[in-house]
C-alpha cells in the first residue's frame, strides 16, 4: 500500500535522526541516552500475553530487544516489581485545527467541507493534554480536527514531551477522513439530513473529479473544461482510500454513517456515542468496528417529584445500561477501541474502564481496546500497538495492574524516551498520617497530620496547630506547624516522605535541633468530608447483560412480536375496497396477508393455530395511513438552509424509537407518509413507513416498493412570509416560487440529457469525455420529470394549485398529491385531471392568511368531482384520532361513511402508492388491520388492536401490561438512581442553570435539543 | 291562556343546515357569508319548541317535553302532555321538533374567539397586551362582532363563550360572550368575568432547557419563577390597598389597574389561574387562598395529582382540552383522553374548553366525546360545556342550563351532539334565532355552484 510505504520512510527518518528537523541549538548539542536496558518488569507484550520478568531494550527510540539479558552499554532501568504494557493509544482526541478561509479561491463553497485541513496547522494536542494523556498510560493519539461535516484527516501522534527544538512526532498524518452529521446553525446544511446529503455529494464530487482529472491526463486537450480547482475535492479525491472516521452523537447517526460508508465502499470506524447498546443488534450489523467513549450519563435528577415525574423509563435505562456497552458490543461481536473523548474529566477514564470491565469486558479485550485495535484502525499497528522488536519504544509503566485504576502508572516511554508521570499533587500521600513516633508523645496523643493536595492541618489530640505548607510534591510534604510542642513551643518545620503506607520524617526545632517521626495511615474517618468524592467506586453494581427492549423505553419489547395467524369473526367490517361496510363479517389473517375479508357467513374453516376473536360489537378497518406526517424525523424536519433540497432524504433520518409511533398504533394508524417540512419551494425526499415499532433497524420501517415521493411547497412557507426576521432568500413571492420551480425543472431536463448522452457514449468515446458531475438535487428532479417520483406538494391557494397543475401538465408528469390543499375545492377538477389525488384536513383553518377561505366540505366537494381524497394529520396528535378525522367528511358534505373511511384507508394508500399492498380489507393484502369498539367513524369508537404486517403491535391487554412494567421499571430504576446519586450535589453556582452548561447534562440535552429545534423551527415557519 | 298556534316546521332527521335554511321561516336573504348578514332579529312572540327531548342539565331529560320561550328568557320547560302557560295576547311560533333534541348553548369556556381573526397575521390578532401587568384591559371591548369564526363556532352548538387575553403575569380580563349581537355590549353576557393571571411555573426535570437567547437576565429560572410569582401576589396586595385607601378617601387618585382588580379583591369575580404543572397548581392554590381570592385553575393537565388540594379550597378547573399528547414519553397514550374521567372520579369541578385556540371551537363537543369514550359519564360530560362551564365563569345564573327564567341560548339537533353525523338544526341566542350558516357554508355552496354550472353534479 502507498500510504504504508510512506509511513515507514517517516519513521526511519524519526529513528535515525530524532531531531534532524529541530532548531539548531544555541551552543553544544545535547546528547540523551537514547539505549535503554529496561529490567524486572512483567511485560504484557501484547492483549493476552505475559512475561515475567523480562527485560526489553530500546535504542533510538525503538525496541530491539525483549528478554535476553541487558546488553552492556546500554543504560539500565530497574523495573522491578512493575508491569510494562505496550503505549497505550487514544484514537480520537480533538484538536483546533484552523479552518479554511471561506474566500479562499479553491476552497469548498460550503465551510462544512474542509478535508484539505491541517490537522496540526494549530497548536495540535497542547502538552497540556498530552500531560494529562500520559498520566493515563497513554503513549500516542489520532489529532482529530474539530467541527464540520467532512473536517480534514486523523494525523498520529506520539504524546513525548517535545524538548524545545523539536516538533511534535508525526507517525502518520493521514490516518482517516474525519466525518460529522453536523449542522451548520448558519446556512445550509441546518438539519440531519441535509448534512447527510451534503456529505454524500461530496463523497460522489471528489470521486468524480479524480475522473475529470483522470480523463484530461490521457485528454490534454479536454483541459478547457476542466472543473475549477478545488483544494477541497482535490483532497477528497487524495484520500478516497482513507477510513471515514464517523463521529456519531448517537446510535441511530451511527447506522447512518455506517450505511453513507456502505454506499461509497469506504471503511468506516463510527466514532461511538456510547449508547450503542440501544440498537445493538444493528450496530453489530454493520460491521463496523467502533471507537467508544466511557463517558456515561449523571444518574438523572431525582431530587423533586416533579423532577422525577420528568425522567423517562428510558433515560433511567440508558443511565443503568451506559456501562454495559462495550461488554454487550463485545458479546455481539464487534470491535472496538476505547477513547477518553468526551469525557467531562479525563481522569474518570481508568475508573470508566474498571466499570466496563466489570460489566463484562476481559482485560484481554480491554487492552486490545487500547493497543492494537486503536493501532490497526489507524493503520499505525507496524510500530504501535505491541511491544516487538522493530516497533517504537512506546511503553506504559505500571505499579500493577493497568486495569485496577489504583496503581499508579509510573512512566510512559515515547519513543524510547521515558516521561515520568508525576501528578501536581498525588491523591496517595493525601489523607491522615498519625505520627507514632513523635518525640514526646504518650500513644494515645499521638499528633495526626491531614494532607489534602496543597493544604495540610496538624492537630494534638482536640488541639489545631496552624500548619503551612511549605512545598510538596508526588512522594514528600514540607511544612511549618507552630506550637507543636504544646503552647509557646514555637516554630517547627517538619519534611514527610512516602514509602508505600509509611511516611518517614524529619523535623528540625527552632532551636536548630532535629528529630525524626514515622506517620502511618490513620483508618479512613467516617465522617469525612465526601462530598468532592464521586460516589464510592465499589457502589458500582454491574447490571446483568440481559435482552433490552427495543426501542429502549417503556414502549419496546426485547423481541418484536411474529405475525399471528388470527381471525376476527361476527364483527362489521370497512373493507375499503368498493364493498361498503359488511355487517356480521369475518377475517383471516395467517402469514403476515389477509386471506379472506367478507361475510362470516361465507367464511371458509379457519386454519390450525387461528386465534380465533369474537367481533360481537367490533368493527374492523384496514390500518389507518397518515399521508402527511412527520412523526420520527430525526434532527430537523425541514433542511431550510436552501429553497431547494430535493437532495434531502427523509429515509436518512428515520427515528423508530419515537413514542409517537407507539402512540398512533393506539389509533389504529399502520402506515404514514413522512414528509420533510414545507420551508422550501423544493423540499426533500418523502420516506412512506409501516409503523413496525419495535423493529431491528430504522430501515426496516420503510415500506419496501413503495414509490418514491418528495415535499414540494408553494405560498406563505416557502416564501418564508411569516417568519419574524426580513428575508433575504429567494423566493419572495408566488412568482418567485414559480419561477425557481421552473428554473429547477429546466436545469434538471438538461441533467438527464446530459448524463443519457454520457452513457450511450462507446466506451472509447467516453473514455474521451469529461464525465457528467452526479448532481443529487437535479437527479431527484429529474425523477418527477420521468414520472419516478411523486410531488407531494404543500399548497393552499387555488391559483398556486392551478399553477403547480399547468407545470405538470408541461412537463408531462402526474403529481403525486396536493397536501393541505384547502382551497382545492375551488379548483377541485384541475386537481382531479392533474395529480392522483389530495390530502387535506379535515377542518383546519385560519391559522394563516392563506387558510383563510379553507372551509370543512373542502374533502366532500373534492370527492364529489371524483378526486382521491385524503385526510391527514401533519401532528403527533391528530395522528391518533384518524379515524374521526374521516368522519368529519359525514358531517361536512354527507359523505357515506364507508367512503369517508376511505379517506384515511384506500385513498392515502393510492396516494402513496401502496394501495396493492394495503389500504383495505382484501385477501391476499398485508394483514395490516385495526379493530374497534364501535363505528370508526365515532369519538365514542376506541382503537381495541392493531396489526401490522399480521404483527400484533397494539391492543388494550398488551398496553395494560406495558403499563405495568413501566410502573415496576420505573419504580426499581428510580430506586436505583437514587441510592447511586445519594442526593444531587447543589451545583456550587446554587443554580441548576449552570448545570445547563456541564457536560453531562449537555449529553442529554443532546437527544432532546433535536426535537426543540425541529419543532420550533417548523412552528415557525408557519408548520401546516 | 293562548291557543297553540298553527305554524309549524318539522325538521327531518336527514335535513342538514343548508337545507334547512331555505325551510326555516325566519330566514331571507341571498345566500351570502353570514358576516355579512344581519345578525338575529328580535322575537316579539313566544317560540315554543314542542315534542322535544330536551336536556335540561339541571333537572334531568325531558322526553317528548315542551320548552317555550320569551323576551329572551326561558317561560318554562315541561313534560310530555303539560300545556305551557303563555303570557296573554301574544301568538306562539311553535316548532314541533318531532323528538329532536334540546341543549343549552354549549360554552367554551377558554378562547380567544373574537379577539382574533388569522393566527398568523398579527394585524388581525388582539390578545397580547403589552406589559406584564396589564388588568385594566378587558376582553369584550375587541370582542369583533362580525369575525368570521364566531358563527363557526356557532354553527356546531357553540352559542357562548368565556374570552381571555393572554401573555404577560396578568393579562387583562376575560369576558363571557353570547354568540350573537350587533355590537361587542349585546354580546355580553359577563363583561367582566374576572382577572387572568399566569402563574409562573418552576422549571423541572433533566431536560434542561437552554435558556433563552432572548432573556438576557441573569437570574437563574427559580429566582424568575420566585419573582414572578412575588410580583402577581404584589399586584393584588396592593389593588387591596388601593381599595381600603380609596374606600377611606375618596380622593386617592385612580389607577385603572388596581381599580381592575377590585371584583377580584372582593370576591365577587374569580381570579383564572392559568396553570398546568403540579407544583405550579399547588403553589397557585396556596397562594391564592391565602389572598382571599377565588382561583379557578385554566388549563389544569396536573389537577389530577392536587386533587386533594383543590377539593379542599373548592377551586374549580377549566380543562384546556381533551385532544392533547401525554404530557411524559412513559405516560399512557390515552392520559389525556381519561382525565376528565378521573378528575370527576376525584370530585373536582371541573369544566372542558378545546385549549386549541378559537378557530377550532367548533370541535368542544368532541373533545367531550373523547372524553365520554374514556370514561366520562355522559351527564357529567353534558354538565362540563354547558351548566359547569357557565358557572365556573361566573354566568351560571343565566346560561348552562335549561330552566326557567335562564337565557333562552340553546340548540336543536337532529341525534347526539358528540356523533360526527348529528347536525344542528336550530339555534337561539337570548330567544333569537340565529342563522346556522357561515363563511364556509357559503363558499362549499358557491364552488358547488361552480361545478353544477359547469355540468358536473
Amino acid at each position: 500500500m502507498r500510504t504504508r510505504a510512506v509511513t515507514f520512510f517517516v519513521c526511519l527518518a524519526l529513528a535515525a535522526s530524532p531531531s534532524a528537523q529541530g532548531e539548531p541549538h544555541n551552543g553544544p548539542r545535547p546528547i540523551a541516552p537514547t539505549w535503554f536496558a529496561l529490567t524486572g518488569a512483567t511485560v504484557v507484550p501484547s492483549p493476552g500475553e505475559r512475561q515475567e520478568n523480562t527485560t526489553i531494550v530500546i535504542k533510538d527510540g525503538a525496541i530491539t530487544a525483549l528478554g535476553g539479558a541487558a546488553p552492556a552499554g546500554a543504560t539500565r532501568v530497574d523495573c522491578s516489581g512493575l508491569m510494562i504494557y505496550p503505549g497505550l493509544i487514544d484514537p480520537f482526541v480533538t484538536v483546533d485545527s484552523p479552518a479554511i478561509e471561506p474566500d479562499r479561491s479553491d476552497a469548498h463553497w460550503s465551510p462544512m467541507i474542509q478535508p484539505q485541513r491541517q490537522t496540526l496547522a494549530g497548536a495540535g494536542i497542547p502538552e497540556s493534554d498530552r500531560k494529562a494523556l500520559r498520566e493515563l498510560g497513554f503513549a500516542a493519539a489520532a489529532a482529530v480536527p474539530a467541527g464540520g461535516i467532512v473536517a480534514g484527516t486523523a494525523t498520529v501522534v506520539l504524546l513525548d514531551e517535545p524538548a524545545t527544538t523539536e516538533r511534535p512526532r508525526v507517525i502518520r498524518e493521514h490516518a482517516g477522513l474525519v466525518a460529522r452529521l453536523a449542522r451548520n446553525r448558519n446556512g445550509y446544511p441546518n438539519s440531519e439530513q441535509g448534512a447527510i446529503a451534503l456529505l454524500r455529494q461530496t463523497l460522489f464530487d471528489g470521486a468524480w473529479y479524480e475522473r475529470c482529472l483522470e480523463t484530461i491526463r490521457r485528454n490534454p486537450a479536454l483541459a478547457n473544461s476542466a472543473p475549477p480547482v478545488s483544494a477541497a475535492l482535490a483532497a477528497m479525491a487524495r484520500h478516497h482510500e482513507l477510513p471515514l472516521l464517523f463521529e456519531t452523537r448517537n446510535e441511530l447517526q451511527a447506522l447512518r454513517a455506517a450505511r453513507i460508508a456502505k454506499e461509497h465502499e469506504r471503511t468506516a470506524v463510527l466514532i461511538g456515542s456510547g449508547m450503542e447498546f440501544r440498537r445493538l443488534a444493528a450496530i453489530a450489523a454493520t460491521g463496523c468496528s467502533l471507537i467508544l467513549p466511557l463517558e456515561f450519563p449523571e444518574a438523572p435528577d431525582l431530587d423533586s417529584a416533579a423532577a422525577t415525574a420528568g425522567v423517562s423509563l428510558r433515560q433511567l435505562q440508558s443511565w443503568e445500561q451506559a456501562p454495559t456497552n462495550s461488554a454487550r458490543l463485545l458479546k455481539a461481536g464487534v470491535e472496538f477501541a476505547w477513547t477518553t473523548a468526551r469525557l467531562e474529566k479525563r481522569s474518570a477514564f481508568r475508573s470508566r474502564m474498571r466499570d466496563a470491565i466489570r460489566c463484562g469486558v476481559d482485560e484481554k479485550t480491554a487492552l486490545a481496546a487500547l493497543t492494537t485495535i486503536p493501532a490497526r484502525l489507524l493503520d499505525v499497528d507496524g510500530q504501535l500497538g505491541t511491544i516487538a522488536v522493530g516497533k517504537l519504544a512506546n511503553l506504559t509503566v505500571v505499579a500493577g495492574e493497568l486495569f485496577d485504576p489504583k496503581a499508579e502508572i509510573r512512566a510512559v516511554w515515547v519513543h524510547g524516551k521515558k516521561h515520568d508521570v508525576d501528578p501536581a499533587t498525588d491523591a496517595h500521600l493525601d489523607g491522615e498520617w498519625r505520627l507514632t513516633t513523635w518525640p514526646g508523645s504518650a500513644d494515645s496523643e499521638v499528633p495526626v497530620l491531614a494532607i489534602d493536595g496543597k493544604r495540610a492541618k496538624f492537630a494534638i489530640g482536640e488541639d489545631k496547630v496552624a500548619a503551612a505548607v511549605g512545598g510538596r510534591d508526588r512522594q514528600s510534604i514540607a511544612l511549618r506547624v507552630m506550637d507543636a510542642f504544646g503552647k509557646g513551643s514555637g516554630v517547627t518545620w517538619l519534611r514527610g516522605h512516602r514509602r508505600g503506607d509509611e511516611l518517614a520524617g524529619t523535623g528540625t526545632k527552632a532551636d536548630g535541633s532535629s528529630f525524626r517521626f514515622r506517620g502511618e495511615r490513620a483508618p479512613a474517618s467516617s465522617d469525612g468530608d465526601e462530598n468532592d468524592q464521586p460516589p464510592a467506586a465499589d457502589a458500582f453494581e454491574p447490571p446483568a447483560l440481559t435482552a433490552l427492549p427495543t426501542p429502549l423505553g417503556g414502549y419496546g419489547t426485547a423481541t418484536m412480536p411474529e405475525p399471528e395467524s388470527f381471525a376476527i369473526v361476527g364483527a362489521t367490517l370497512w373493507p375499503s375496497d368498493g364493498r361498503g361496510v359488511i355487517v356480521n363479517g369475518g377475517i383471516i389473517v395467517s402469514a403476515g396477508k389477509i386471506t379472506y375479508a367478507g361475510p362470516a357467513a361465507d367464511m371458509p374453516a379457519l386454519p390450525e393455530n387461528t386465534r380465533k376473536i369474537d367481533g360481537q360489537g367490533k368493527h374492523v378497518t384496514p390500518g389507518l395511513i397518515d399521508c402527511h406526517s412527520h412523526t420520527g424525523i430525526q434532527g430537523g424536519i425541514n433542511e431550510s438552509g436552501q429553497a431547494v433540497t430535493a437532495e434531502a432524504r427523509i429515509q436518512d433520518v428515520i427515528n423508530p424509537d419515537d413514542v409517537n409511533w407507539y402512540r398512533q398504533l393506539a389509533g389504529g394508524v399502520t402506515a404514514a407518509n413522512q414528509l420533510h417540512g414545507s420551508a422550501n419551494a423544493i423540499g426533500g425526499q418523502s420516506s412512506t413507513v409501516k409503523l413496525r415499532f419495535g423493529c431491528a433497524h430504522p430501515d426496516d420501517m420503510r415500506f419496501e416498493g413503495a414509490p418514491a415521493g418528495i415535499k414540494w411547497a408553494l405560498g406563505e412557507n416557502p416564501r418564508r412570509a411569516n417568519g419574524s426576521r426580513v428575508q433575504t432568500r429567494y423566493p419572495s413571492t408566488r412568482m418567485g416560487v414559480e419561477a425557481l420551480i421552473r428554473d429547477r425543472l429546466v436545469a434538471a431536463e438538461a441533467y438527464r440529457k446530459e448524463h443519457a448522452g454520457y452513457e450511450a457514449l462507446a466506451p472509447r468515446d467516453r473514455a474521451r469525455t469529461l464525465p457528467p458531475r452526479r448532481d443529487l438535487e437535479l437527479e431527484a428532479v429529474g425523477e418527477i420529470i420521468a414520472g419516478q417520483r411523486r410531488i407531494h406538494c404543500h399548497s393552499y391557494r387555488q391559483d398556486e394549485i392551478f399553477m403547480l397543475c399547468g407545470i405538470a401538465a408541461e412537463y408531462g408528469f402526474k403529481i403525486g398529491t396536493f397536501q393541505h390543499v384547502l382551497e382545492g375545492y375551488k379548483v377541485a377538477d384541475a386537481i382531479k385531471e392533474h395529480a392522483i389525488g389530495a390530502s387535506s384536513f379535515s377542518d383546519w383553518w385560519a391559522y394563516k392568511f392563506e387558510v383563510f377561505d379553507a372551509i370543512p366540505d373542502n374533502g366532500a366537494i373534492m370527492h364529489e368531482l371524483g378526486v382521491s381524497v385524503s385526510f391527514n394529520s401533519d401532528s403527533n396528535e391528530h395522528a391518533r384520532r384518524l379515524n374521526t378525522e374521516a368522519g368529519k367528511a359525514v358531517k361536512y358534505g354527507g359523505v357515506a361513511p364507508a367512503e369517508a373511511l376511505c379517506f384515511v384507508t384506500k385513498n392515502p394508500a393510492v396516494q402513496l402508492g401502496i394501495f396493492d399492498r394495503t389500504g383495505s380489507l382484501s385477501s391476499g393484502k398485508d394483514a395490516d388491520v385495526a379493530m374497534w369498539s364501535a363505528n370508526p367513524l365515532s369519538y365514542m369508537a376506541r382503537c381495541e388492536a392493531t396489526w401490522v404486517d399480521g404483527r400484533p403491535l397494539f391492543s388494550l391487554d398488551r398496553d395494560a401490561e406495558l403499563r405495568a412494567g413501566i410502573a415496576n421499571e420505573r419504580s426499581r430504576l428510580i430506586q436505583k438512581a437514587a441510592a447511586a446519586s445519594k442526593g444531587r450535589r447543589p451545583d456550587k453556582a446554587g443554580d441548576k442553570e449552570s448545570r445547563f452548561a456541564r457536560l453531562r447534562d449537555a449529553y442529554w440535552a443532546a437527544e432532546y435539543l433535536d426535537d426543540a429545534y425541529c419543532c420550533r423551527t417548523h412552528t415557525l415557519q408557519g408548520g401546516r | 291562556m293562548t291557543a297553540l298556534p298553527t305554524k309549524r316546521t318539522r325538521p327531518t332527521k336527514t335535513n342538514g343546515s343548508r337545507e334547512l335554511a331555505a325551510a326555516l321561516f325566519i330566514l331571507t336573504g341571498p345566500a351570502i357569508a353570514q358576516d355579512l348578514l344581519p345578525k338575529a332579529a328580535p322575537e316579539a312572540e313566544p317560540i315554543v319548541l314542542q315534542n322535544a327531548t330536551i336536556h335540561t342539565v339541571s333537572d334531568g331529560i325531558v322526553l317528548g317535553g315542551t320548552l317555550w320561550f320569551h323576551d329572551g328568557r326561558i317561560g318554562g320547560v315541561l313534560a310530555k302532555g303539560e300545556t305551557p302557560s303563555l303570557p296573554e295576547n301574544t301568538n306562539p311560533k311553535v316548532i314541533d321538533l318531532q323528538g329532536a333534541h334540546v341543549y343549552p348553548g354549549f360554552v367554551s369556556a377558554h378562547t380567544t374567539l373574537g379577539l382574533q381573526e388569522i393566527g398568523m397575521v398579527r394585524q388581525s390578532v388582539d390578545v397580547n397586551e403589552i406589559g406584564e401587568f396589564t388588568p385594566e384591559v378587558l376582553a369584550s371591548v375587541a370582542v369583533n362582532p362580525d369575525s368570521t369564526a364566531i358563527p363557526v363556532a356557532r354553527s356546531n352548538g357553540i352559542l357562548a363563550a368565556g374570552v381571555f387575553p393572554s401573555g404577560g403575569a396578568i393579562a387583562g380580563r376575560a369576558s363571557v360572550i353570547q354568540l350573537d349581537g350587533w355590537t361587542n355590549a349585546d354580546m355580553a353576557v359577563l363583561a367582566d368575568a374576572g382577572p387572568v393571571v399566569a402563574w409562573p411555573a418552576r422549571s423541572f426535570g433533566s431536560r434542561p432547557r437552554r435558556p433563552s437567547s432572548t432573556d438576557r437576565s441573569r437570574q437563574s429560572p427559580d429566582e424568575r419563577t420566585r419573582e414572578g410569582r412575588e410580583a402577581i401576589a404584589r399586584a393584588f396586595r396592593e389593588a387591596r390597598a388601593w381599595l381600603d385607601a380609596r374606600t377611606a378617601d375618596p380622593s386617592t387618585p385612580i389607577d385603572i389597574r388596581h381599580r381592575a382588580l377590585v371584583p377580584a379583591v372582593r370576591g365577587e369575580a374569580p381570579v383564572f389561574v392559568r396553570a398546568n404543572e403540579l407544583e405550579q397548581i399547588e403553589s397557585a392554590v396556596l397562594w391564592a387562598t391565602a389572598a382571599s381570592l377565588r382561583p379557578v385553575i385554566v388549563g389544569g393537565r396536573d389537577a389530577i395529582a392536587a386533587a386533594d388540594l383543590l377539593r379542599e379550597h373548592k377551586v374549580p378547573v377549566i380543562l384546556d382540552g381533551v385532544h392533547d399528547l401525554p404530557r411524559r414519553e412513559d405516560s399512557p397514550y390515552d392520559a389525556r383522553f381519561t382525565l376528565p374521567a378521573r378528575l370527576a372520579a376525584a370530585g373536582l369541578d371541573f369544566c372542558i374548553a378545546t385549549g386549541d385556540g378559537y378557530s377550532n371551537d367548533r370541535n368542544l363537543p368532541y373533545h367531550v366525546a373523547t372524553a365520554i369514550a374514556h370514561g366520562l359519564d355522559r351527564n357529567r360530560a353534558v354538565a362540563a360545556i354547558t351548566l359547569h362551564a357557565a358557572t365556573i365563569l361566573g354566568v351560571g345564573n343565566r346560561l348552562g342550563s335549561l330552566a326557567k327564567g335562564k337565557d333562552a341560548t340553546l340548540f336543536v339537533c337532529n341525534g347526539d351532539p358528540f356523533e360526527l353525523d348529528t347536525r344542528t338544526t336550530h339555534a337561539f341566542i337570548r330567544g333569537r334565532q340565529v342563522d346556522l350558516r357561515n363563511k364556509q357554508t357559503e363558499l362549499a355552496e358557491k364552488y358547488r355552484k361552480r361545478y353544477r354550472d359547469l355540468g358536473g353534479k
